[in-house]
């Protein structure tokens, strides 16, 4: 069924990092923007089920529309955006056992891409079911986007995921750095490393932008996409959005 | 609504199984949750309609409704999930139609007033079984 309903989306972007606080919801964000923004199809997914953010991002409420054949996400920004918060509305989401993947699987199954030309998968902190579930996806092409922050947590916990990406089903794309500050001297050194260490390109280092904040307060995609940031961003990854 | 996609799956899985064993299929016994959202009639109409053609035709197909049983892992009673459902808001409601694993979300223990609920039961579509003349 999942198979099906992504049998007309082109390209899966992953964004990942294993670790949380690093950025991912707003790099998924701003990719999945910048990629309509751009005249491609595109989808969110947010696969963050414990703590989802991407609706409060776009701005998105209210249940999703029940069409014809599966739920119809709604489209903001040109983005069709899937999130459990959706239907959670704000409601803590307390999950026993293997709660948070079933509810991703649940909503893969459910909603109606209609053709994505790429969808921005909005990953969950960790190494689980979650992650287990969307990297051994049955699509051609799958790739992750690594995004840490320059520090020793951050990378370490980033190094994890680059290792299990290793060898497998879904293309590492590359490193993202966000948050970078410092001399140009030194800038980004924990993202290139790890970019080297893996044999993967350093995609590149989003600047720590505070008028990304002020964007996020106001939930609307377009504030988010005038930011340095996100322009940063849609430079780096232009070329990997298209399928 | 995603009751042709249900069906369709249940046809290919069980001839794919019919096919790796090589046996003709005898009869299907398919249990549909309480909880999976699904209209019942409605799948065993597609499923005599969608079955000509298939190794499923001639087959017995048997779909019977499955009651929801959800555990409360704080004092472990067991609960029907109509027993939770009705205190629960129109929104909630509709909200558990989609998703029923959000019952914690909405809805908590009425022995213990703790929400941490697993759905054991009813929650899925299962082939119970599938006979074959092998």
């Amino acid at each position: 069924m999942i198979d099906q309903r992504l049998a007309r989306t082109k390209r899966i972007l992953l964004v990942m990092s294993g670790k949380g606080g690093v950025g991912k919801s707003v790099v998924s964000a701003a990719l999945a923007g910048s990629a309509a923004a751009s005249g491609l199809r595109a989808g969110l997914m947010d696969a963050d089920i414990y703590g989802p953010s991407s609706a409060l991002l776009f701005g998105a409420k209210g249940l999703p529309a029940e069409g014809e054949s599966g739920l119809v996400p709604p489209t903001l920004g040109g983005v069709k955006v899937m999130s459990v918060d959706l239907f959670a509305s704000g409601r803590p989401i307390p999950l026993a056992g293997s709660g948070a993947n079933e509810i991703l699987l649940e909503l893969l199954a459910l909603t109606d891409w209609g053709t994505l030309d790429c969808l921005v998968v909005d990953m969950p902190p960790a190494t689980g079911d979650i992650m287990l579930t969307l990297t051994s996806l049955r699509k051609e092409d799958v790739g992750a986007v690594v995004v840490t922050m320059p520090d020793r947590l951050s990378t370490s916990v980033a190094h994890r995921v680059l290792d299990l990406l290793r060898g497998g089903r879904v293309t590492t794309i590359g490193v993202l750095g966000n948050m970078i500050r410092g001399s140009a001297k030194n800038k980004g050194s924990g993202p290139r490393k790890l970019a080297e260490e893996f044999d993967v390109p350093l995609l590149g280092l989003l600047p720590y932008d505070p008028s990304v904040s002020i964007a996020v307060e106001k939930g609307n995609i377009d504030s988010l996409l005038r930011t340095r940031f996100a322009r940063t961003l849609s430079r780096s990854m232009s070329d990997h959005l298209r399928p | 609504m995603h009751e042709l996609s249900l069906v369709q799956g249940i046809i290919n899985a069980v001839n794919e199984t019919a096919s790796e064993r090589e046996g003709r299929v005898l009869s299907v016994r398919i249990g549909v949750g309480e909880l999976a959202q699904f209209d019942i009639r409605l799948v065993r109409g597609l499923l005599n309609d969608l079955k000509k053609g298939t190794p499923l035709e001639g087959a017995r197909i048997t779909v019977a409704a499955e009651k929801s049983r959800v555990k409360c892992l704080s004092c472990g009673k067991i609960w029907d999930f109509q027993e939770l459902a009705g205190p629960m808001s129109g929104d909630e409601r509709e909200m558990m139609h989609f998703l029923p694993e959000l019952l914690n979300s909405c809805s908590r223990c009425p022995n213990c007033s703790k929400s941490y609920f697993e759905i054991e039961q009813g929650r899925s579509v299962r082939i119970i079984e599938v006979v074959l003349d092998t």
